[in-house]
C-alpha cells in the first residue's frame, strides 16, 4: 500500500513556557555585538549585469559570518532586499539570478558553513546534534541568529529599501526562512520550501534518512539523554516560531519527501499566523518539492510583494 | 568538442603510475555513533597522490559477507555524507557502502580547503597544474581501496556519482556496474554557453575574467572529456540525464551513451527526486541481483 501522508498530522512538539524570553535573551546578547559589515568586490564572479561581493558580518559569540551579496550592475537602487538561506549540507550559492531580477540578494553562510567555519565547525553529520543537551550551547542558537542578522545586514545597506525585505529558502533554508520571518517582523514576504527543523523528534521517526537520522543515532547511543534533547529541541523547533510569522508566505512541500517528511510540513503550515498564506503540495515530488515548477511561482510571489524593478 | 590530440593517454598514465607508487596506508576506526542494529560504520583514512591524506565513510552490514557494494564517488561540493541525503539508512543493512571525500572537501581539507564555487577552475590554465587531476586520482584511489576489501563482492560493486564515477571506473576497471550523472566534463565549454547556473557558470566566470586563456583551458579540459573515458568503460552502465531541455538532457548526452564500451542505457530525469530515485535504485538492484530495492518509506 502506498505511503499515506496525513494532512492533519499533529507533531508532539511542546511550547516551552519561557520560549519568548529565551529568544529575547539570545537576541539581547546578539545586540551587544556590532554587525561590523564588510564587502569585498569579487571581480571573478561579477559580470555585466551583476556585481558580486563577498560579504561579512559579525554575529552572536563574535562569530564572523560570510555571504555572497549580489547587486544589479546596470541600474541604481534602492533595491528590495532578499535574504537567501541555505540547505543543510549545501554550499550557499552565489545569488546572481536574483540580482538579475532586480534584488539586492544576500546568500548567507551561517556558522559552520563553507567560508564561515574558522570559529565553529561541527561538520556534516554533526551540526544537528552539536551541543544538543543544553539550549544555551545547541548549534542552532548561533546558527539561527546568523541568519536573522542577514536581514539586519540588508536593512543597513544604503542601496536597499528596508521596507521591502524578503526571505527565501528550502529544506534547512525553509526552516531558516520561517524563523527569520518570525523574529524579523520587517520581513514582508517569505517563500518556504520543504521545511526542515519542524516537529524534529516526530520527523526522526517518520524518516530514516539523514540529516534527521543524526537525532536517532544520538538517542540510540545516549538514550538516557532523551529528556534533555526533547527540552532543547523545543526551543528550536520551527513549529514554535510559526505563530509569530505574520507576513505573506508561500510554502511548497513534496508528498514523497523522505528528507523532510510532508506530515511535518502540513503541521507547521497550520500554525503559521499569516492571514495571507498558501500551501503548494506536490504529489509526485520528493525533497525538491516541485522546484522546477514552483521556482516560477515563488519568483512571482516575491515580485508581487517586494516590487523589484527589472534592470534595463 | 575539444580535441585532446594524443595527450590524453600519457596524462592519465602518469596518474596511474603515481597511484601505484603511493601506498594507500589505510587506517580504520569505528564510529560508534553511527552504528545501527544492522551495520557498523568506519572512518577510513587513506593516502592519495601527493601524498595527501583522504577520508571516507565505510559502512559494513553485520553478518557474513562479501556484500553487494555501492561506491559513492565525491559530489561537487564541500560535503561528502555517509550516505547521500534522502537514502534510506536501511540500505546499509544489505550493501557495504563507501563514500569518499576527495582532497579539499570536509574531512579531507587539511592542508587544502577547497572553495565551492572555485575548485572547478583551480589551476585550469595548465593541464599539469589543474587540481582536478588529483581529484580524479582520489576517486580512483577510493575505488582501488574498496575493491580490495574482503567485505566487498567485486562482481557486485557499483560506482555511483557524477563525472568522477565514470572517470574512476575507466581508469581502474574495478567496478562491475556504473551509474553516472554527468555534470562537469561532458563538452563543458559548449554547455556552459547555454547556462548561467553553477557549477558550469564557474567556467563562464573564469573565461570572462581571463578571455585570453580560452585555448589553454580547452587544452586542459580535453583531458577530462567523458567521451575520451567512455570507451574504457566495459561494464553495464546507466547514464542519468537531466530533464528534457536542460544542458545535460538525453539528446545532449547521446554521444556519451554511444561511446561507452559496455552495455549502456540511459535514464532521463523527470524532475522528481522521488521518481528518479525509484528508477535508479531499481536499476542498481536489478543489476546487482540484490533483491527488491530498499526505498525510503515515503517512496513506497
Amino acid at each position: 500500500m502506498a505511503h499515506f501522508v496525513d494532512p492533519d498530522y499533529a507533531c508532539r512538539t511542546e511550547l516551552p513556557a519561557d520560549f519568548g524570553r529565551f529568544w529575547q535573551d539570545v537576541e539581547g546578547q546578539a545586540r551587544q555585538i556590532g554587525l561590523a559589515p564588510h564587502l569585498e568586490r569579487d571581480r571573478l564572479r561579477s559580470d555585466r549585469e551583476v556585481t558580486v561581493f563577498q560579504a561579512f558580518y559579525t554575529s552572536i559569540d563574535g562569530v564572523r559570518v560570510a555571504g555572497w551579496y549580489c547587486l544589479p550592475a546596470d541600474c541604481a537602487g534602492p533595491f528590495p532586499g532578499l535574504l537567501k538561506v541555505p540547505g543543510y549540507k549545501s554550499d550557499p550559492a552565489v545569488p546572481k539570478e536574483w540580482a538579475r531580477l532586480g534584488y539586492a540578494a544576500l546568500a548567507v553562510a551561517p556558522r559552520g558553513k563553507l567560508r564561515s567555519r574558522s570559529q565553529f565547525d561541527p561538520g556534516y553529520p554533526g551540526l544537528l546534534t552539536h551541543g544538543i543537551v543544553d539550549r544555551n550551547t545547541y548549534s542552532y542558537r548561533g546558527f539561527y541568529v546568523d541568519a536573522w542578522r542577514g536581514i539586519d545586514f540588508l536593512a543597513a545597506r544604503p542601496e536597499v529599501d528596508d521596507s521591502r525585505l524578503g526571505v527565501a529558502g528550502s529544506s534547512q533554508g525553509g526552516a531558516l526562512s520561517l524563523c527569520t520571518a518570525a523574529r524579523r517582523p520587517q520581513v514582508r514576504a517569505a517563500s518556504v520550501g520543504a521545511p526542515f527543523l519542524v516537529g524534529m523528534l516526530d520527523a526522526a521517526e517518520l524518516t530514516s534518512s539523514y540529516p534527521y537520522r543524526e537525532i536517532s543515532d544520538y538517542l540510540r547511543l545516549f538514550p538516557e539523554r532523551r529528556r534533555q534533547v526533547e527540552e532543547t529541541l523545543a526551543y528550536f523547533d520551527c513549529i514554535n516560531f510559526a505563530p509569530e510569522v505574520t507576513c505573506p508566505l508561500i510554502m511548497n512541500i513534496g508528498l514523497r519527501d523522505n528528507v523532510c517528511p510532508p506530515e511535518t510540513g502540513y503541521a507547521v503550515f497550520r500554525e503559521i499566523a499569516s492571514r495571507d498564506k498558501h500551501l503548494y503540495a506536490y504529489p509526485d515530488q520528493g525533497h525538491s518539492a516541485g522546484r522546477h515548477e514552483h521556482d516560477q511561482i515563488a519568483a512571482r510571489f516575491l515580485a508581487a510583494h517586494l516590487e523589484p524593478k527589472r534592470p534595463r | 568538442m575539444t580535441g585532446p590530440g594524443d595527450r590524453f593517454e600519457p596524462y592519465w598514465r602518469t596518474v596511474l603510475e603515481r597511484l601505484a607508487e603511493t601506498p594507500s596506508a589505510p587506517e580504520q576506526s569505528e564510529i560508534a555513533l553511527r552504528e545501527t542494529e544492522f551495520a557498523r560504520l568506519y572512518g577510513i583514512r587513506l593516502t592519495g597522490v601527493g601524498p595527501y591524506r583522504l577520508f571516507g565513510y565505510l559502512s559494513v552490514p553485520k553478518g557474513k559477507g562479501p556484500f553487494p557494494t555501492i561506491y559513492w564517488t565525491p559530489p561537487y561540493g564541500s560535503v561528502q555524507e555517509i550516505i547521500p541525503q534522502g537514502t534510506a539508512n536501511e540500505v546499509r543493512s544489505r550493501f557495504a557502502t563507501f563514500a569518499l571525500a576527495h582532497r579539499g572537501q570536509r574531512t579531507a581539507d587539511r592542508p587544502l580547503a577547497a572553495m565551492f564555487p572555485g575548485l572547478l577552475t583551480c589551476g585550469i590554465e595548465s593541464p599539469g597544474r589543474y587540481l582536478f587531476r588529483d581529484v580524479v586520482a582520489d576517486a580512483a584511489r577510493g575505488l582501488q581501496f574498496l575493491a580490495g576489501r574482503p567485505e566487498v563482492d567485486p562482481d557486485r560493486l557499483v560506482a555511483v556519482g557524477n563525472d568522477l564515477a565514470l572517470q574512476s571506473v575507466a581508469l581502474t576497471g574495478l567496478a562491475s556496474r556504473l551509474v553516472c550523472s554527468p555534470e562537469l566534463f561532458f563538452d563543458p565549454l559548449e554547455r556552459c554557453r547555454r547556462t548561467r547556473a553553477y557549477p558550469l557558470e564557474e567556467y563562464n566566470d573564469y573565461l570572462r575574467r581571463f578571455p585570453g586563456r580560452r585555448a589553454s583551458v580547452a587544452l586542459t579540459l580535453a583531458n577530462f572529456d567523458l567521451l575520451r573515458f567512455a570507451p574504457r568503460v566495459s561494464v553495464p552502465t546507466l547514464i542519468v540525464a537531466g530533464p528534457p531541455g536542460s544542458v545535460r538532457d538525453e539528446a545532449t548526452l547521446a554521444p556519451l551513451i554511444r561511446a561507452v564500451d559496455g552495455p549502456a542505457s540511459s535514464y532521463q530525469s523527470v524532475d522528481s527526486n522521488y521518481l528518479d530515485g525509484v528508477a535508479i535504485d531499481g536499476w542498481i538492484a536489478e543489476q546487482l541481483g540484490s533483491g527488491p530495492p530498499i526505498l525510503p518509506r515515503h517512496w513506497t
